[in-house]
C-alpha cells in the first residue's frame, strides 16, 4: 500500500528535460543517462520536494485510464526503480 | 571520481619504475606551489573554433608536438581561448597504474576550487579556470608515452568543455565524409567506430574515436576532426570542418539496415556519448540542450552492420 502523505525529493545532482512528453534524466556521479516513459516522466516531473504522492496519484489517474488498483502498482514499482539508482530520496 | 570508458588504462612499457606506489590526490597546497616550466616554447593548436596555446615547453617538446599535431597548429597571432601553462610535476606520478596486462576504465578525477577546476588522472594533474581562459597542466614525464598520453588526456577534457561553451560538442564517435559530408558513427566501445573508418578506404576519415560538433555558417551543424588521437588512434589529416549529414548508432548485425530513432531516445543516445561533460550537473544540463537542439535538424539512425562496407547501401539509399 503507498503511503499517499509521502513526500519524496529528486535527487538533487540529477539533470533532466523532457523531450516530446518523455524526461531524459542524467544522474552525473554515475554518468547514467535514462529516458523515461510518458506515464514516468509525469511523475517524476511532479516530484519536486512539496506534492504529495497522493497528489502525484490523483494527476495521473486524471491524465491516464487506469484503475486505482493498477496504477498503485505501476507507481510502487516504478518508485521502487528510482530509489534503487537513487534518483530519489 | 569521474569514470570514463574511453581509454582503458593500460600500463605503458617501461613505466612501471615510475608509478606511484600509492594515489596520490594533489590538493590546494599542490597546486598552490610553483613548478618549473619545461622551457619557453609555446605551441598555438586550433581545433574547430577553439584556440588553445600551450606554453612552457622546451624546444624539443614543441617540435615534436608541432609535427605531430599538425595540421592543427597556428601562428600564435590572435588572442586564444584558453591559455595552458605547461609544468614539469613534482611526484612521479598522480594515480597508481593498473598492473601490467590489467584492463580498468581510465581513471580521472575531478574537482572544483572556487572557479577552478582541478583535475588529475595517473600521469597528469592540472587545473582549469574557464572563465578567465586559463589553466596549468603538471606531467610527470618530458617525454615518451606518459608525457603523450597526460598531455592528450588533458587536451581532450579542455576540448570537450570549452566546446560545449561556444555551443558545440565533442562526441564519442567516429567521423567519415564522403561527397563533401560528414556522417558520424557513435556508440559505446566495442560498437565499431574504427571499423566503419576502415571499411571506408577512400573516404576522408575525420576520426576514428572522437569527433567534434560545431556550428558552421547560418548555424549549420558541421563535424570535424580533433588531434589527440594518442598511438592507437589516428590523427586527421584536416582541420576542416564538413556538414554533418546524420548520426549512427552502430550496432554489430548480421543483418545491414537502419531505423529512426525517437528523438528522445535518439538525444539521450547521443548525450551518453559524450566523453566528460556529463559529471557536472549544470554541464550536463547544457549538454542535453546543445544535443537536443542539434537533433532538431540532424537525423539520427539506429544503424545495424556488418563487417563489410554495404552499410553504406543502406546510408546512401542504393
Amino acid at each position: 500500500m503507498l503511503d499517499r502523505a509521502l513526500v519524496l525529493t529528486r535527487n538533487p545532482g540529477a539533470a533532466y528535460r523532457i523531450y516530446d512528453g518523455q524526461a531524459t534524466i542524467v544522474l552525473p556521479e554515475q554518468a547514467r543517462v535514462t529516458v523515461l516513459n510518458e506515464v514516468g516522466s509525469l511523475v517524476w516531473d511532479r516530484i519536486d520536494g512539496r506534492r504529495t504522492l497522493g497528489e502525484i496519484l490523483d494527476a495521473v489517474g486524471e491524465t491516464y485510464e487506469v484503475t486505482p488498483e493498477q496504477l498503485e502498482r505501476d507507481v510502487q514499482e516504478f518508485l521502487d526503480a528510482l530509489r534503487e539508482h537513487r534518483m530519489v530520496s | 571520481m569521474i569514470a570514463s570508458t574511453l581509454h582503458p588504462g593500460e600500463t605503458p612499457a617501461g613505466s612501471r619504475a615510475l608509478n606511484p606506489v600509492e594515489d596520490f590526490h594533489p590538493g590546494r597546497d599542490y597546486f598552490a606551489a610553483r613548478r618549473p616550466a619545461f622551457g619557453d616554447s609555446s605551441v598555438d593548436l586550433v581545433i574547430g573554433p577553439l584556440r588553445m596555446r600551450l606554453e612552457g615547453l622546451s624546444e624539443p617538446q614543441a617540435m615534436r608536438l608541432e609535427a605531430r599535431f599538425h595540421p592543427f597548429v597556428s601562428a600564435p597571432d590572435r588572442v586564444p581561448d584558453l591559455t595552458i601553462a605547461v609544468r614539469r610535476a613534482a611526484v612521479v606520478g598522480f594515480l597508481k597504474l593498473p598492473a601490467p596486462g590489467a584492463s580498468e576504465t581510465y581513471r580521472l578525477e575531478s574537482r572544483p576550487e572556487g572557479g577552478r577546476v582541478a583535475i588529475w588522472s595517473y600521469e597528469f594533474a592540472g587545473w582549469v579556470d574557464p572563465s578567465q581562459g586559463c589553466a596549468e597542466l603538471d606531467l610527470a614525464e618530458a617525454e615518451g608515452v606518459l608525457f603523450d598520453r597526460g598531455l592528450e588526456n588533458f587536451l581532450r577534457v579542455m576540448t570537450a568543455s570549452f566546446i560545449l561553451r561556444r555551443g558545440g560538442l565533442l562526441l564519442h564517435g567516429s567521423g567519415v565524409v564522403r561527397d563533401g559530408r560528414a556522417y558520424i558513427f557513435f556508440g559505446p566501445s566495442g560498437a565499431g567506430k574504427t571499423t566503419v573508418t576502415r571499411l571506408s578506404p577512400r573516404d576522408l576519415v575525420l576520426s576514428d574515436d572522437l569527433t567534434l560538433i560545431v556550428r558552421g555558417e547560418g548555424d549549420r551543424p558541421m563535424a570535424a576532426g580533433i588531434p589527440f588521437g594518442m598511438a592507437h588512434h589516428r590523427i586527421p589529416e584536416t582541420n576542416e570542418s564538413f556538414p554533418i549529414a546524420a548520426l549512427h548508432r552502430l550496432v554489430q548485425s548480421p543483418a545491414v539496415k537502419r531505423s529512426e530513432i525517437h528523438y528522445s531516445q535518439a538525444v539521450a543516445e547521443v548525450a551518453s556519448s559524450l566523453p566528460f561533460v556529463m559529471q557536472e550537473t549544470g554541464q550536463a544540463m547544457l549538454a542535453m540542450d546543445t544535443v537536443a537542439a542539434l537533433l532538431r535538424t540532424v537525423p539520427v539512425y539506429r544503424l545495424e552492420f556488418r563487417n563489410d562496407d554495404s552499410f553504406w547501401r543502406v546510408i546512401e539509399g542504393r
